[in-house]
């Protein structure tokens, strides 16, 4: 009894703090959370999340802020647990002059947040968070930079039809969740775009030995073939077998395979050439972005593809939060209703951002890279279209 | 048609390189059972060290790349290395956790077996990891000798030496077993343990003899699919010796020639049931067969009948 009654006069309170910042005077300050794992496993790409978004405060802070008044970027480390995740959520919605937040980076932290977030009206943009559950639940405070995982296979469908320009396709995909949508979603695609000649088969994860199944892909004589395995070991495996078999098919890997040392270097020159997809950009192929590049290199180091959205997230953020600011007096709900309007916003991704009603970025986004001796290439990025 | 007929000399040669592992890992499982009536269930951890053993041999042998002597003389020191090895750590397991439980019930010494096998494969992760290791095989073999086209079909040199390594091993496992004396006292142990001891077998020493042998087989299994497939890491053991193990209750468990059959069969089987089938049926296929032998002959396609004993 004792104990329902404080967490009634906690959610209580929370409510009444919550309520007090939903109207405020520009003028008393602006605050932008930033979720993330700060310490523990997954450190290194938040703290480049972090620090991106900082690059973008400090450039707004240097043109003045917004309306004169300085942005200030809050830090908040749930250390990849979901119960500090809500601890954290519950002190942004807390703070009355926080009108957004970064993050949390992270589908299950995300998705243990989420109400409270949206209970309070608080703009959340992740820039990774790819579980595609995250946007189906009818909150319309979370939106994502980042591609959904269901974005990928019609992605890569537009890929395989209009970049490699193939006629006749075998997809050989592991059976696992991830793989299995993506194969489905893939063929799915090409169906739609015309391309019929498809064959379909499974592998099996770590088995070492895909020669039976690339056997039978080898009688079907396929222009491409679309490789769905989640480690880089397993993708060298298939590149270097169907090499080894005399396969004249493109062969195009999956996201896990963009690592140099478990697939380039690991198939021995049988990769070479060979395509793979993956949810993050070459930032260095992206001539829009290299005043950030630069920025973040002289002052952090060096990039991991976790950081660029992050900047984008963060210059969206502010926007929207400048154009609420215009008469003096914002709501953050009104933060939300801007960036439901962001379309067409063009950044350091490559790529106009759009955001579809629900939240997701429109299109997704699936960046397709080559194999040219001990490097990956970025050759193409497709948005849906 | 064509489809399949296209592919089929392929298939013959994929079923019978993985056939050939099988054969070598049943082997190890089929000796063990016929002297001791137990199944070793560590059997394949040591496949597994012995991958990692062969591993070690090509690393430290390779410089930059390049292997630093002779590419014929490593490979030859890899697949003896690793041999070594696997032999050791048998002797070991049946030193440290068979012999004590000899005369205990038999389900003791299955999961003593499986105590040695969760073991060795948390030892193996301990000190190695959980990252696959790399078999850098591109400076063993140039690329002109590394395929061979006949027609539409493709032996890779790794196949060719794996058929071939395999079935010598295999020879000089028989020649062994039919002509030499060890060979004969192993063969009298099997029969009847007791009355080998009466004729002056030192049974003990057999046993070990024994374990060295198999576990010899299964390093070099483990070896052979490391340069084949180039990659080895501490879990690969319980697949192949599930399929190992299968292999030796195909062919009749405690049948040595039967294991070899076994392995065999089971490994054109999969590459067949893939060629005519999706994929994921290859397990299902196989395990069919096997239950479809064991209902008509329970013994396997080559082990004795042997009479319920009173």
């Amino acid at each position: 009894m004792q104990k329902s009654f404080s967490t009634v006069l906690a959610v209580f309170l929370v409510f009444i703090v919550a309520a007090v910042g939903y109207s405020a005077d520009i003028k008393k300050g602006i605050h932008i959370g930033n979720a993330g794992a700060f310490t523990g496993d997954a450190a290194a790409p938040c703290m480049e999340i972090y620090n991106s978004a900082q690059i973008a405060v400090d450039e707004w802070n240097a043109k003045g802020g917004i309306h004169g008044v300085k942005i200030e970027q809050i830090m908040g480390d749930d250390a990849m647990d979901p119960a500090q995740g809500v601890n954290v959520a519950h002190k942004f919605v807390a703070d009355e002059l926080m009108y957004g937040v970064i993050g949390p980076p992270m589908s299950h932290i995300a998705q243990a947040t989420l109400k409270i977030y949206a209970g309070a009206d608080m703009a959340q943009i992740t820039t990774s968070a790819s579980k595609p559950d995250l946007t189906e639940q009818g909150y319309k405070n979370f939106f994502r930079v980042n591609a959904r995982n269901d974005a990928h296979g019609w992605n890569a469908a537009l890929f395989i039809k209009n970049y490699l320009k193939a006629k006749k396709v075998a997809i050989l995909n592991e059976k696992v969740a991830y793989c299995e949508n993506l194969s489905k979603e893939t063929v799915s695609g090409l169906k739609k775009l015309g391309i019929t000649d498809i064959m379909q088969d499974t592998i099996v994860g770590g088995a070492k030995d895909y020669s039976a199944v690339l056997t039978k892909v080898k009688a079907y004589k396929p222009d491409v073939i679309f490789f769905i395995a989640t480690t880089a070991p397993d993708n060298a495996i298939g590149v270097r077998q169907t090499k080894e078999l005399g396969i004249n098919a493109i062969f195009f890997g999956s996201e896990g395979a963009r690592d140099k040392k478990d697939y380039i270097q690991a198939a021995e020159g049988a990769a070479d050439g060979s395509y793979v997809y993956h949810f993050a950009p070459d930032v260095y192929a992206i001539p829009e972005a290299a005043t950030y590049v630069k920025t973040f290199e002289t002052k952090y180091g060096s990039i991991s593809g976790f950081g660029p959205p992050a900047y984008e997230a963060m210059n969206i953020l502010l926007t929207a939060i400048d154009q609420a600011a215009a008469d003096g007096d914002i709501t953050r709900q009104e933060v939300v209703d801007y960036l439901h309007k962001v379309k067409n916003y063009k950044g350091v991704l490559g790529f106009p951002v759009t955001f579809d009603e629900k939240g997701d970025l429109a299109g997704g986004a699936t960046y397709f890279f080559q194999v040219t001796g001990n490097d990956f290439k970025q050759v193409a990025v497709m948005t849906g279209k | 048609m064509e489809l399949y007929l296209d592919q089929l000399p392929q298939q013959l040669i994929n079923g019978l390189t993985l056939g050939g592992v099988y054969a070598l890992i049943a082997i190890g499982y089929t000796m063990v059972y016929g002297i001791l009536g137990m199944l070793n269930f560590a059997h394949g951890e040591i496949y597994m060290i012995g991958g990692f053993a062969g591993w070690w041999v090509l690393h430290l042998l390779t410089r930059n790349n390049v292997v630093i002597m002779n590419a014929a003389l490593v490979i030859a020191l890899m697949i003896v290395i690793a041999m070594g090895v696997a032999a050791l750590v048998g002797m070991m397991a049946e030193r440290f956790a068979y012999r004590p439980l000899r005369n205990a019930p038999r389900m003791n010494l299955l999961l003593s077996a499986l105590g040695v096998s969760i073991f060795l494969q948390n030892l193996v992760l301990h000190f190695q990891g959980a990252k696959v290791r790399f078999f850098h095989i591109a400076s063993l073999i140039p690329d002109s000798l590394r395929t061979f086209h006949v027609g539409a079909t493709v032996f890779s040199f790794m196949r060719i030496l794996l058929i071939g390594v395999t079935f010598v091993l295999m020879g000089l496992l028989t020649l062994m077993i039919k002509k030499t004396k060890v060979g004969k006292a192993m063969r009298a142990t099997a029969q009847d343990i007791e009355a080998a001891t009466f004729m002056g077998i030192d049974v003990d020493r057999i046993v070990v003899v024994v374990f060295m042998i198999g576990s010899a087989l299964g390093g070099a299994a483990g070896v052979l699919v490391g340069l084949m497939f180039t990659q080895v890491d501490y879990y690969v053991g319980f697949q192949a010796g599930l399929k190992g193990f299968t292999a030796a209750v195909l062919g009749g468990i405690g049948s040595i020639h039967g294991a070899m059959l076994g392995g065999i069969l089971l490994g054109l089987v999969e590459s067949l049931a893939v060629t005519f089938l999706p994929a994921a049926y290859k397990d299902v296929v196989a395990f069919v067969i096997l239950i479809a032998v064991l209902i008509i002959r329970p013994w396997g396609l080559m082990g004795d009948k042997i009479p319920e004993k009173v």
